[in-house]
């Protein structure tokens, strides 16, 4: 049985593939990249970035989003001690 | 939930991790209150393929908006508004009967959110982004989109700095068509160069 179609739903980039996110968990890690990137680089990406590719080249099979995960885990150590002003 | 008795699923490792990071970057005065929501909500339901199909759509009922778009992707894709994290350096890349382009990022994933929102599962793996460089024209076929032998592949690898985008060819017999009608036939996979129209 099918769920009723809502007019949110077809506003969704699923039209065109799958959902952006299969968990709660993966919207908050990505989510929580853009914050450092946005509030602790200035917009800077690049970073992040080289995190994420050593991530991935550390653990190719793992899990895209673990991958994601381990690479703000590590980006987030190189942050200084004190709060951002 | 307020069933009596109702346990929630203790959080497995990864999210138990996510939690921490989430403590820690909100403690440092990083993550505004409703950043995650916004952010979350903005991918979910804005920013997505379907503004790449007005892009192309676009392109294809205006030959000045092509020649715009194909010279300067960027400020030809902030026309129609979309812009924003990893749209800073837009590159697009024309099929024509004979070159069929197709974007893979080596490295990580590295993609054009603004105009096709995040990557799907697929275009993240490794065997996808191993064997386009090797081999595209064996993995394109296995893919579902089977090339002639005539037809160039060109593989564009994304960089630090620049995200490509396909600009597929329009397919025959739609002269008559809108705009949106356009807008509609314009598939994700085609802007990846993973499909033909």
């Amino acid at each position: 049985m099918s769920a009723p179609l809502s007019l949110s739903d077809l506003d969704l980039p699923r039209r065109n593939g799958e959902l952006a996110f299969d968990a709660p968990w993966q919207s908050t890690v990505f989510a929580l990249a853009a914050a450092v990137i946005e509030h602790a680089f200035g917009g800077d990406r690049e970073p992040f970035r080289q995190q994420l590719i050593a991530a991935i080249a550390a653990q190719p099979g793992r899990p895209y989003w673990e991958s994601w995960t381990a690479a703000l885990e590590a980006l987030a150590q190189t942050l200084p001690d004190r709060p951002m002003p | 939930m307020s069933v009596r008795g109702y346990h929630p699923a203790p959080a497995s490792p990864v999210e138990q991790r996510v939690a921490a990071l989430e403590a820690l970057l909100t403690e440092r005065g990083l993550v505004p209150a409703g950043f995650i929501e916004e952010i979350t909500r903005r991918y979910e339901s804005e920013i997505g393929p379907m503004n790449g199909t007005k892009v192309v759509a676009r392109a294809w009922v205006d030959p000045q908006y092509k020649q715009r778009l194909l010279a300067d992707g960027t400020a030809a894709i902030a026309e129609l508004g979309f812009g924003g994290p990893e749209g800073d350096h837009m590159v697009v890349v024309e099929n024509t009967p004979g070159i069929h382009n197709v974007i893979v990022c080596t490295l990580c994933s590295c993609y054009p959110w603004p105009v096709l929102g995040l990557p799907p599962a697929w275009y993240k793996d490794p065997p996808y982004r191993a064997r386009l460089v090797r081999e595209p024209r064996t993995l394109l076929a296995e893919m579902g989109c089977p090339l002639p032998d005539d037809v160039e592949i060109r593989v564009w690898d994304s960089s630090a700095e620049v995200r490509y985008l396909v600009l597929p060819e329009r397919p025959p017999g739609t002269e008559g068509m809108t705009e949106a009608e356009l807008a509609d036939l314009v598939t994700r996979d085609s802007m990846i160069g993973a499909a033909r129209l």
